[in-house]
């Protein structure tokens, strides 16, 4: 198991509280919650070690493109980076959900 | 050469592929399909983040909300908590966590339910039992849902909903043998051991898991239906689930229990050849003709037997063990001029069940454990309280049986029969008292101990408490025994050290002994004693488990149990 901590700049603030996926293979949970300032603070917990390039480079994909901010927490039980962008995606709607992906991108 | 309109469907357009599956709904979806539109409200939700305070320090990932989603909210109008177990986390298995949010939603059910707001309860079990990285601590829990389960089922119907795919199995199949209505799909399986661990513990010709055919004809749910022990079979559509839950959650209680009709069970066994086994197929039709208790249930003598279950109970005992059946001795012993009940499984070389010829616990002895026990509750019943037997249940067995046989006939309900036996006496005011001499494993312990207000154990290294003995644990949480040692000096529940599991709460006394197997005569009169304050305690304290997990009985090692009593409660309305 690896945890990573990320932050990423953003701002298109998570309005409520969020919860999607399950802790099984291949799937992961995502927590969001609204806070304070202007940045996605990003915690990750992994069952897979050694990936952590790809994680950067998902997240900040993600964050870069939506903006999103918010404490967010991550449990991982080994997705695959499609998955991983299918549930930040939930999360986002379901954080902000008088907005929509399209609306912005 | 066909155009795209020409061809026939694969699959006509049916019922069955228009339907909203139950199955591919995650635990959250599924409970929340379950209560009326807008009733439903989540209860120590994934933002309470109480998860397992023992995964991370394993390595292992934990889930928010550990697995188990409570979800309160009204059935068909009436007030009714949800319990959905996530099979996708960990296998559904048991942990602290999960457990304690099991039997918190049930205790508190069970508190509206006397204060006058009948609340009813539904399981969605999708599990294969005990938590293997929490072990005694999941076993523990297990013990707590099934108390909390017959508590409730007392006044309110509790359902068990088993869909599939997973399936309940291990300690949770105890439970749903619990529940006033089982409900099953044929894509559903119900069973105590999964044909996994028989196979590895009994060999691919006790039970051959990798063949589905077979795993089902004996787990899958239209068996369970055909042989009485599911009460309803539907398809896996959410309009059915959610219209048989209405019907079992509105319906008055059955009027004789699964866990509670021993005639029955006993009934069942007798048309059983042991050494001749009849195929699933035909084991519906030899059930249906099953008419009345017959076969043997006759004190005979105790043959010599090894064994420290057998050596404690014949040294502690005023008078000579009988056998109740060949692998069922009982003794009695008086504890302030009271005579209480001395019971304890024993080895049997010629137990016509093979599985279950080295003391395990198994069809029979469940059965008759029930038996017995029930008949002490029973004789007593006008008694008052203070004049009521002690029960001491003297433990020291492998574990329960691991068979084919076993899983056929059902032996999740007989075991079910023994908690429930050994639940009753305590709720009635019986002082019940386990004793552990010698090992003491999962399922069986489930059945013959767990449910004892009082558990004293030996303080010898032989003496092991444990949800699965040590290469089967490793194998399964993929581990080496060395590594899981090494946990074992980190995780108090993990440990098969006697003198850990008492930091867990479960222990009342802890005593002292040199050489177990041949105690002398001071030790006997030690323990002896001791039973006697476990019985004085029981007598004056609570009658239900909650002491378990009081800080002045387990200190740290409980305090996820305690915060989630705590947030269930503060979260009920």
């Amino acid at each position: 198991m690896q945890t990573f901590e990320f932050d990423f700049p953003g701002d298109r603030p998570a309005t409520q509280r969020a919860h999607v996926g399950v802790v099984a293979s291949a799937d992961l949970e995502v927590l969001v919650e609204p806070s304070d300032g202007d940045s996605a603070s990003v915690r990750i917990r992994t069952s897979v070690d050694g990936f952590d390039d790809v994680w950067r480079n998902v997240l900040e994909r993600f964050f870069t493109r939506y903006g999103l901010t918010g404490s967010i927490e991550i449990n991982d039980f080994g997705a695959t980076p499609g998955v991983v962008s299918i549930r930040l995606l939930q999360a986002l709607d379901q954080s902000t959900h008088d907005q929509t992906p399209e609306s912005r991108a | 050469m066909t155009t795209e309109t020409d061809v026939e469907p694969l699959v006509p357009e049916s019922a069955y592929v228009r339907r909203d599956s139950f199955i591919e709904r995650d635990a959250r979806s599924r409970a929340f399909a379950l209560v009326d539109e807008g009733s439903g409200r989540e209860l120590v939700d994934p933002f309470d983040r109480l998860e397992s305070p023992w995964l991370q320090q394993q390595g292992v990932v934990p889930e928010a909300d550990d697995g188990v989603v409570i979800v309160k909210g009204t059935v068909a109008g009436k007030a009714t908590v949800v319990i959905g177990i996530e099979q996708g986390f960990q296998g559904g298995g048991i942990g602290e966590v999960s457990g304690a949010k099991i039997a918190a939603a049930l205790g508190l059910a069970t508190r509206d339910s006397r204060a006058g707001t009948p609340t009813s309860a539904v399981l969605l079990l999708e599990t294969g039992g005990v938590r293997l990285q929490e072990a005694n601590l999941g076993l523990a829990a297990v013990a707590e849902a099934c108390s909390g389960v017959l508590e409730l089922r007392a006044l309110q119907p509790v359902v068990a909903v088993i869909a599939g795919g997973l399936g309940s199995f291990g300690g949770m199949s105890i439970v749903a043998g619990l529940c006033s209505t089982v409900v099953m799909t044929r894509e559903a399986r119900l069973g105590l051991n999964g044909p996994e661990v028989i196979e590895s513990e009994g060999g691919i010709a006790e039970f051959d898991s990798g063949d589905h055919a077979l795993v089902w004809s004996i787990d899958g749910g239209v068996q369970r239906h055909a042989l009485g022990q599911a009460d309803v079979l539907v398809t896996d559509d959410t309009a059915e689930i959610l219209d048989a839950v209405r019907q079992a959650v509105s319906g008055k209680a059955a009027s004789v229990l699964a866990s509670r009709d021993l005639a029955r069970l006993r009934a069942h066994l007798a048309v059983i050849d042991p050494g001749s086994p009849p195929s699933p197929a035909n084991l519906p039709d030899l059930f249906a003709t099953a008419t009345g208790p017959r076969g043997s249930n006759r004190p005979q003598a105790v043959a010599e037997s090894s064994g420290r279950g057998s050596a404690w109970m014949t040294s502690l005992a005023d008078t000579v063990p009988t056998a109740v059946e060949s692998t069922v001795i009982e003794a009695t012993i008086g504890i302030d001029g009271v005579s209480a009940i001395l019971l304890a499984v024993v080895p049997d070389a010629g137990s016509p069940y093979r599985r279950a010829r080295h003391g395990e616990v198994g069809l029979l002895e469940g059965l008759v454990l029930a038996e017995r026990v029930a008949a002490v509750v029973a004789e007593d019943a006008d008694l008052e309280v203070n004049r009521k037997r002690p029960i001491v249940a003297v433990v020291d067995f492998p574990s329960q049986a691991y068979g084919r046989l076993e899983e056929m006939v059902g032996i999740h309900l007989h075991l079910a029969a023994a908690a429930d036996a050994y639940a009753t006496a305590r709720t009635q005011g019986h002082p019940v008292v386990a004793l552990v001499v010698g090992t003491a494993l999962s399922g069986g312990f489930l059945a013959h101990g767990l449910q004892a207000n009082q558990i004293l154990a030996l303080d010898d290294p032989a003496v092991e408490i444990h949800a699965m003995h040590k290469p089967a644990a490793a194998r399964i949480t993929r581990r080496t025994v060395a590594e899981l040692d090494e946990l074992a000096t980190r995780i108090p529940p993990l440990s098969y050290d006697v003198r850990d599991w008492a930091t867990l709460g479960l222990c009342n006394g802890l005593l002292p002994v040199v050489d177990a197997d041949h105690p002398t005569g001071d030790e006997v009169a030690l323990v002896n004693k001791q039973i006697g304050a476990a019985v004085r305690r029981a007598r004056a304290g609570d009658r239900g488990l909650s002491g378990r997990w009081s800080v002045e009985t387990s200190g740290r090692n409980r305090a996820a149990t305690r915060q989630v009593w705590e947030a269930m409660t503060q979260q009920w309305r």
